[in-house]
């Protein structure tokens, strides 16, 4: 878990997990296209985001594509976030479910 | 099998997703859990998934009378490494219009732990983020379940479960 913060402490790395989120799947040449950066260092990027295992990749032919795997983020949301998040949601869903039998019923 | 050779297959239509998660359990144990009806139940939304988990068998995944989820075919089974399966979002109007897509279960063991990988793929351009966005939520609870027994609780993963009869 130390990985995924020091990976994400990073504007940069956030950033490249930005561009995976609009568009999953991209190469190295496709991502260092839209930053500003040199080959090496987007390279470097994506090596610290894969070792926090916030990025996945998979080859495809002679490509290596980029994934951005959401799970180390989740892990974090369900170890505190959570918590503190269940009777206030459970609360708005009873709510949400109340409104929309109300319309139903209308 | 190298990566290579079990990608082949893919980059014909569509998009693809892919997650990834570290679990401190075993392959066998890890195939009971994604097989089970019951233990698949107490981290999918309180939703089982029933099967014969045999190549060629069906799948239903819901809460009769509740609420159908997805179905579709086991393409491949091989306990307890490697699952495909044809996949179909039933839970809404909007889900079941976006079609067939494919789902890839891979269990690699790492040293004590299990590497699970679902990649789940074509899927059309622009596919609906509902088809895939639960599985962070689900590779979680599956964690949490097979690391300490328990069933996580966080808000809407167990949205289904005692829905049954309700």
């Amino acid at each position: 878990m130390d990985k995924v913060f020091k990976a994400l402490a990073d504007p940069t790395r956030r950033e490249l997990l930005d561009r995976l989120f609009e568009r999953d799947g991209q190469s190295l040449s496709a991502l260092e296209a839209e930053l500003p950066m040199s080959r090496f260092g987007v390279m470097k990027h994506l090596r610290v985001l894969e070792e926090a295992g916030l990025v996945t990749t998979k080859r495809r032919g002679r490509e290596k594509l980029h994934f951005l795997n959401p799970v180390p983020i989740r892990l974090i949301h369900d170890r505190w976030v959570g918590k503190y998040a269940q009777p206030w949601a459970s609360a708005l869903s009873d709510l949400k479910q109340d409104l929309e039998n109300e319309k139903e019923q209308r | 099998m190298n990566e290579e050779q079990a990608y082949a297959v893919v980059g014909g239509r569509g998009s693809m997703t892919v997650f990834e998660i570290y679990i401190k359990t075993t392959p066998e144990r890890l195939w009971e859990a994604i097989t089970s009806e019951q233990m698949r139940a107490r981290y999918s939304f309180g939703v089982g998934t029933a099967s014969e988990w045999t190549a060629g068998s069906e799948y239903r995944a819901g809460v009769p009378g509740v609420i159908d989820i997805a179905s579709g075919e086991n393409l491949e089974v091989e306990p307890p490494r490697r699952l495909v399966q044809s996949f179909n979002a039933l839970w809404s109007e909007e889900v079941k219009s976006e079609g067939t897509s494919r789902v890839t279960w891979e269990i690699e063991p790492v040293g004590t732990s299990c590497r699970l990988r679902v990649t789940h793929d074509q899927l059309g351009e622009d596919a609906n983020s509902e088809l895939y966005g639960g599985w962070p939520m689900i590779l979680s609870g599956l964690k949490t379940l097979l690391e300490t027994g328990e069933d996580l609780d966080t808000p809407g993963s167990l949205r289904y479960s005692g829905a049954a009869g309700a």
